[in-house]
């Protein structure tokens, strides 16, 4: 296994860690390596560190499948011991769509939450070798992993960026 | 991260070091003062108060009610659909106000989304404590019974169910989500007990992009789809006497009309809750003139809608002149309710439109006095919704009733007030009530 190194970037200034970035990638550094840490939303410009997400997918699918699930389930307990409706269908999408309506709803909103959970990490396994810098207010962090064994020119490049601080960490 | 100006003008505390913000913020947090004992003592003994009534209710039956044939539905079903309309605040203003990106809203959405949570929990007590043998509750699972039949799902009240157990999880949902940046920065808080709850709640949150980005995402889409919820919640409440062939029920608007009393009385709860804590947390700097403002000019433009509602809705039921309807509108607008029905329009519309529509009147404390008598005026919009036509049914072999709540039923809904006081205390104790990452504007805030 290749061995790693990680460099942590002290920024102070979010222009200057933009910058950091598109040198950085303009160097070969691929996004799923750089990680950025802040006390609140960074926004870079749109194509400088963009993660492409499909959370609305999962929404939409999410609401299908529960509400689908729920329209069923409702359809098999009307059938399963029938009620005298005096001639009215025993299932109706009029007497049930409220409930189907509610359950994809309630499908998109859970589907959302899990992705959430899914997409940010925090239930994951992370890569526990991977430094994670305490952030103080007003400052920024840039980490990049660092998998061949050059390490300056990275390092460099952040520097030129602007990075107050250059911290370099070996894998655990 | 943008520079800090030179000098802060009264506000724009967005614009303050984000350290200071932190830590204004979070300061309430820690230390209990004797104004929080003795604000939290009261509304405790009033909550035991109302669960002596309950007892009460439970030993001896519902006897103890005023509720008599062929009025079965009073206080407890008017209490229900007014802390229904309450949960409406947080949802609907803090998506609302997300979705089109409106920076005044970032003192408010928390506190909203709180008293979402909380009204709902009180207000999904309500058809329990109807029910009379509470413990059967379980009756509107759907599951079979011993005989093997389901629920009926054709049923509103089952309808009513599954809207509210929609609502109540996005709605904790869409609490909790922004609550982890907030709760990892506590993390490292000095009382142990609580390093451990934050450290549980944030999931391990280190502030990386990816958490970030994901974390923004998910509160658009759940901004998106908790007002759809929001909306269907409210309406199904309406159609839960919109579908019986009742006098003055069976109305088409009666969905639109909930939703807007909804939005209505939501707003005027939130704007007594801001005012409170910015009073007991010492939030002035905050919570200021700006965002009372803006909350009473949406107060206002409800306050209008409302009448725009109850005017076409009696409108129509007078000029379609049925028998049974007219017995129901005179009972409410010239007879035996019309006091509580005028009151209802005095405290609705007349007063929130002379203290908020004329700018110099329009102050805090003339919203928090016209966001009284708004609650005060929804809760009788219910009763003059509910107990009218029950006490003059359309069919003529049915006799007519009068209702009058028991000390039971009053003792409970008291209790749900204080109850309401007392989640909010204890959650302003626990979670920081303005949503500390979000004050500060973000880069394309700036840029607009």
């Amino acid at each position: 296994m290749a061995s790693v190194t990680w460099l942590l970037g002290e920024f102070r200034d979010k222009d200057a860690v933009a910058d950091a970035v598109r040198s950085l990638r303009a160097a070969g550094v691929s996004v799923s390596d750089l990680d950025l840490f802040s006390e609140e939303p960074l926004e870079l410009p749109r194509g400088l560190l963009d993660r492409p997400s499909r959370m609305s997918l999962a929404a939409v699918l999410g609401a299908a499948a529960m509400g689908g699930a729920a329209t069923l389930f409702v359809w098999w307990a009307q059938n399963d011991y029938a009620l005298i409706t005096g001639g009215m269908p025993v299932f109706s999408f009029w007497g049930t769509g409220v409930i189907t309506y509610e359950m994809t709803m309630l499908g998109a909103v859970l589907s959302v939450f899990g992705y959430f959970l899914w997409e940010s990490g925090l239930l994951r396994k992370r890569d526990k070798s991977a430094p994670i810098p305490v952030v103080p207010p007003e400052r920024i962090w840039l980490r990049l992993c660092c998998k061949g064994s050059d390490v300056a020119r990275p390092k460099a490049l952040l520097q030129q960026a602007g990075a107050v601080m250059v911290e370099e960490k070996a894998s655990v | 991260m943008s520079s800090m100006p030179s000098k802060i003008r009264p506000g724009q505390p967005e614009l303050l070091p984000y350290g200071k913000i932190r830590e204004d913020l979070f300061r309430p947090l820690s230390g209990l003062t004797k104004k929080y004992f003795a604000a939290i003592l009261i509304p405790l003994l009033v909550i035991l108060f109302g669960a002596y009534a309950w007892s009460t209710q439970l030993r001896l039956g519902m006897g103890v009610t005023g509720l008599h044939r062929p009025v079965f539905w009073g206080f407890y079903i008017v209490d229900f659909v007014f802390w229904i309309g309450i949960s409406h605040a947080g949802t609907l203003i803090s998506a609302i106000l997300r979705l089109t990106d409106a920076s005044w809203r970032k003192p408010i959405t928390r506190a909203a989304e709180a008293i979402t949570v909380f009204a709902l929990m009180i207000g999904g007590l309500f058809p329990i404590i109807h029910l009379g043998r509470a413990w059967r509750f379980y009756w509107l699972m759907p599951y079979p019974n011993s005989r093997l039949l389901w629920p009926n799902f054709r049923s509103p009240l089952l309808w009513d169910l599954t809207a509210i157990c929609a609502y109540v999880t996005g709605s904790v949902l869409f609490l909790y989500l922004p609550l982890i940046p907030d709760m990892a920065q506590l993390a490292e808080h000095n009382a142990p007990w609580r390093r451990k709850l934050y450290r549980a709640l944030s999931l391990g949150w280190t502030g990386s992009d990816t958490e970030w980005h994901a974390l923004e995402r998910a509160m658009k889409l759940m901004a998106g789809i908790i007002l759809a919820v929001a909306v269907s919640v409210h309406t199904i409440v309406a159609w839960d006497f919109s579908m019986a062939i009742a006098p003055m029920w069976h109305s088409t608007i009666f969905g639109p009309y909930f939703v807007v009393g909804a939005i209505f009385s939501g707003l005027a709860g939130l704007m007594i809750v801001m005012a409170l804590i910015r009073k007991l947390m010492g939030l002035e700097l905050y919570l200021t003139r700006h965002h009372f403002d803006n909350l009473a000019k949406l107060l206002l433009l409800m306050s209008v809608l409302w009448l725009y509602f109850t005017l076409a809705e009696h409108l129509t039921a007078w000029y379609g002149n049925d028998p049974s309807e007219m017995i129901v509108f005179g009972a409410r607008t010239r007879t035996r309710f019309a006091f509580i029905f005028w009151l209802m329009v005095f405290v609705n519309f007349v007063v929130p439109f002379t203290l908020l529509g004329i700018r110099k009147l329009r102050s805090i404390t003339t919203g928090v006095i016209a966001s009284f008598g708004i609650l005060l005026g929804m809760f009788l919009e219910r009763y003059i919704i509910v107990v009218p036509t029950l006490s003059n049914p359309r069919l003529a072999a049915a006799s007519s009733g009068f209702y009058m709540p028991s000390w039971v039923e009053i003792a409970i809904t008291v209790a749900t007030f204080a109850g309401m006081i007392v989640l909010y205390l204890l959650f302003s104790k626990l979670f920081p009530i303005i949503a500390v990452w979000e004050f500060k504007p973000h880069q394309q805030e700036d840029e607009i």
